[in-house]
């Protein structure tokens, strides 16, 4: 089979290259092992969550990549990167819309009673973005081993509440268990009821992340309507219901304009010719079968994903073997505090301003393959928090770039 | 508060709380205070091996008699404590047979058993050593749990009359008239001042010795040498492995439960509170084990950590108030002129019991006492429970059918035991926890548990302080044993904990 694009990696950056590329009319494959961070820690939006409180990200990401002149940012502008974060939000506004909030971070609160800033929330979350004003009572789920209502309330100075689920008798209570009881009807209306009768006059309520997979704006809706005031969800532990609705609603997305889905296999190698990728060979047990494209994009993110690798000595990239930005020497990869910024996130595969991956001198190495997402060199997304904003941005503008040449 | 004692102890180690149970089954009363919890310095850090002996067979034939007197001992009165693997000495290519041989006859003079097997006898017992191996000899070894160990003396002790502190200081030593009075003493979570009165201190400080007499005006002249250890996530051979020659870094991997420990360096320390694992011990520990046993190269790793071995220097060895070469007693009456005032330290682990039994003696000695040390035939009280953790999982599988909610998934830990251990012991740190369950000793470090530990504190109205501050603590602390040991997996995983903490959860210092 021979494509046009070929997308290495199934995360945001690598579903929103094949958005691009669809729209733009070309024959496209995805293929991927998983789903990498998408589905473990995607919960709202961030594009760069460390500016300052109350700086309009019009303002402040320019100066950001004034200042980071190696960050994938830098790649790109405020502009371009904006027209990415629009495209992404214009699959999910009828049935998850994000929303964005005077054009600046803003403040949600998390699982273990913390705020965090994010840029585009979605829906489900956003009465919790002015918590400070009015009552709350937080509600979580007995034999919920990742979310703790006591907990979350204590650190947000408000009341928490701890509701049995009769469902979950004799078997373990995962988030994706919850998440799909949550979209039956009958089920979130007992759940409101109960709500509703412990609630002790508060205007507002906060529910772990977990409120349906396919329709959440439904299971919200409903319940704001049974226990009569507003209800929000809260980011917890891993997995991520919110990220499974963000790749779940996008796969479908896809694969109705045309473009085709391989989940779930590996790719073994890739077949080079010169500065050429011809095509790449793909792990179907126990069959290996070869896949062939005028492009490739090499969206694998970084060791979660499997996109980096690392031994005792170095970091490098498996697939293309393609030179990778190293943080200095061993002894230098980590920082001395956990909470530090560690010199090894700023690892990982150099390109030039059309995300074409160089070498260090700037060489173009090879000819039809781009890069996209976090396994770009020069950011630390946990830092910084613009995971999502990375991703989207520099999946959007690789495809452009490589199918525009 | 104010208190009276017969007997202070000062030191939860193995020692002190050895010669706690030493003084009680001879009908004298204790008190023993530790500024931490039980085995927080070297008692808590260190390889877990039950010594044969046969590593001194050599080198110090009365530490090796030691050693297998008190294997023997142990596996008498602490069978619940220990695992009686068996262990090997290996030679390898570069080692050569002439070390073997007089590691041989060295052996048969202590009485250590020691049998030399034939290759297949070998690779049959512990396939992964390494095929170019030139001979394996057989030995008693075994592994230890030694926080096991410690509590069930401690717990022993108790039932016979002795006293126990957790978390608390000595900040002063009253001295008048060259008898030491008592001391004032600090309780480091509630912050309560104890004026304590005793007729006899016993130092059992370990590596904190000379801090503690400098206290009293006394010093005594100790050097530090950090041991650093790393441990794999599953158990890697059966038996402890040795290397077969002249003792030095990287020459032992022992089992332990589920995983193995990789062991050891000795680097000399100025500092008692500050060390960490350096990259370069992991590299030479990696490096000198897997000439041994290969498939160490390719192993994950879960953590390092490090002790510190309290070695009296030579002068103070060679004093006649050296019972043992072992380890050094000392009895200030007759080094400093200060009547009430006994000084145990160096050993090891192994010794714990014989260091106790020579210090009570003396004790009783000074005191004007006929009682004779039972410790050597009396079992500890929790002798027939299992050790082994294949045992454990046996025990708390049915809970698993009935959707019990599991709090730690690498080790199986379900809420309700963790519950039961909070609820029944008299915990007051996240350290008496972590002691006292399996949390945190798995695959993950933690990285997942401790969260829901705390929330299950928050559930139980058990839980005090600020949780993200000791979340946060937990998190630097794990940092310290992971850091040098992050790549291949191990680093994957790291990704995933940091992308929760500092990521989902802002968490910052």
């Amino acid at each position: 089979m021979h494509y046009d694009l070929i997308i290495i990696g199934l995360g945001l950056s690598g579903l929103m290259a094949a958005k691009k590329a669809v729209e733009m009319g070309k024959k496209t494959l995805i293929i991927g092992k998983g789903t990498g961070s998408l589905c473990l820690f995607s919960n709202t939006i961030d594009v760069l969550g460390n500016l300052p409180e109350g700086m309009k990200m019009a303002n402040g990401l320019p100066l950001w990549i004034k200042d980071h002149p190696e960050h994938p940012y830098s790649r790109l502008d405020w502009e371009k990167i904006e027209q990415a974060l629009s495209s992404f939000r214009s699959i999910f506004q009828s049935q998850y819309p994000f929303q964005l909030v005077d054009h600046e971070n803003c403040l949600i609160p998390t699982g273990a009673g913390t705020y965090r800033p994010a840029y585009l929330i979605p829906s489900t979350m956003i009465a919790g973005t002015s918590l400070k004003h009015g009552k709350v009572l937080i509600v979580g789920f007995k034999g919920f081993k990742d979310f703790y209502a006591d907990y979350t309330a204590g650190q947000l100075k408000c009341r928490g509440i701890v509701i049995p689920l009769s469902e979950f008798q004799g078997q373990e209570m995962i988030a994706t268990a919850i998440a799909r009881l949550m979209e039956r009807e009958s089920f979130r209306e007992a759940l409101g009821r109960e709500v509703k009768k412990q609630m002790d006059g508060e205007s507002r309520i906060g529910f772990p992340a977990l409120l349906g997979i396919r329709d959440p704006l439904s299971v919200k809706t409903d319940l704001e309507e049974t226990i009569g005031v507003e209800v929000f969800e809260i980011p917890i532990l891993p997995p991520s219901i919110p990220g499974m609705r963000i790749f779940r609603h996008f796969k479908e997305w896809l694969i109705q304009r045309g473009v085709t889905f391989l989940l779930g296999h590996s790719v073994l190698k890739a077949d080079l010719n010169g500065k050429r990728c011809e095509s790449i060979e793909v792990s179907h047990p126990p069959l290996s079968q070869s896949y062939s494209a005028d492009r490739f994009i090499l969206a694998t993110g970084r060791f979660i994903g499997g996109g980096l690798k690392a031994d005792e000595e170095k970091i490098f990239e498996p697939l293309f073997n393609l030179p990778v930005l190293q943080p200095g020497s061993r002894d230098h990869w980590f920082a001395n505090s956990f909470f530090n910024g560690h010199p090894i996130h700023q690892a990982g595969i150099l390109t030039d301003s059309s995300f074409r991956p160089v070498d260090q001198k700037g060489e173009q190495l090879l000819d039809n393959v781009w890069i996209a997402g976090s396994i770009l060199a020069g950011h630390d997304c946990i830092q910084e928090k613009s995971r999502e904003g990375i991703e989207i941005s520099t999946g959007y503008w690789a495809a452009k770039h490589a199918l525009g040449t | 508060m104010q208190m009276k004692t017969e007997v202070l102890i000062v030191g939860g180690g193995a020692t002190g709380v050895g010669i706690a149970r030493d003084l009680s089954l001879r009908g004298i009363p204790s008190l023993l205070i530790e500024k931490g919890d039980f085995t927080s310095g070297a008692s808590g850090r260190n390889h877990g091996l039950l010594h044969s002996g046969a590593r001194y067979a050599v080198s110090d034939p009365e530490a090796a008699t030691e050693c297998i007197s008190e294997n023997r001992i142990l596996k008498q009165i602490a069978p619940h404590c220990l695992e009686e693997t068996g262990g090997l000495f290996v030679s390898l290519p570069e080692d050569g047979l002439e070390f073997r041989d007089l590691f041989l006859t060295s052996c048969e003079k202590v009485d250590i058993p020691a049998t030399l097997l034939s290759r297949d006898e070998a690779l049959n017992l512990e396939p992964e050593l390494n095929p170019d191996f030139l001979s394996a000899v057989e030995v008693p070894d075994g592994s230890i749990d030694p926080f096991s160990l410690v509590v069930e003396n401690a717990r022993d002790a108790e039932k016979h009359g002795a006293r126990f502190l957790l978390h608390t200081e000595v900040r002063s030593i009253q001295v008048d008239k060259g008898k030491i009075l008592g001391v004032r003493a600090k309780d480091l979570l509630q912050g309560e001042e104890h004026i304590i009165d005793t007729r006899y201190l016993i130092n059992a400080t370990g590596a904190w010795a000379n801090q503690f007499l400098n206290l009293a005006g006394l010093r005594l002249d100790m050097a530090l040498s950090k041991g650093s250890m790393i441990i794999t996530n599953q158990r890697i051979t059966q038996r402890v492995i040795n290397r077969c020659r002249r003792p030095s870094d990287g020459d032992i991997l022992v089992p332990n439960g589920l995983v193995s420990i990789l062991g050891t360096t000795s680097i000399h320390l100025d500092d008692v509170e500050n060390f960490e694992v350096t990259r370069s011990e992991v590299s030479l520990l990696i490096k000198e084990i897997s000439r041994m046993v290969p498939v160490i190269k390719g192993t994950r790793f879960i953590r390092t950590y490090a002790g510190i071995r309290p070695l009296v220097l030579p002068e103070e060895k060679e004093d006649d108030r050296a019972i043992s070469r072992g380890f050094a007693l000392i009895d200030h009456e007759k080094r400093d002129g200060l009547k009430n005032l006994i000084t145990v330290t160096g050993g090891k682990l192994m010794t714990y019991r014989l260091m106790a039994e020579k210090t009570s003696d003396l004790l009783c000695q000074k005191m004007g006492i006929q009682a004779s040390c039972s410790t050597h035939r009396t079992p500890l009280s929790g002798k027939g429970k299992p050790f082994e953790l294949k045992e454990r999982l046996r025990e708390i599988r049915p809970a698993l059918g009935k959707g019990a909610e599991i709090i730690c998934d690498c080790e199986i830990v379900e809420r309700e035991e963790l519950e039961e251990s909070i609820k029944k012991g008299d915990l007051k740190d996240l350290q008496d926890i972590l002691h006292r369950t399996r949390l945190a000793k798995g695959t993950c470090q933690g990285g997942f548990c401790i969260y829901r530990l705390l929330g299950v504190l928050h559930d139980l109205k058990m839980s005090r302080g600020d949780p993200n501050s000791i979340l946060k603590g937990f998190l630097e602390e794990r940092w310290k044993g992971i850091r040098p040991i992050l790549w291949g997996t191990t680093l994957k995983e790291e990704e995933l904990i940091e992308s929760i903490y500092k990521g989902i959860f802002n968490l910052e210092p």
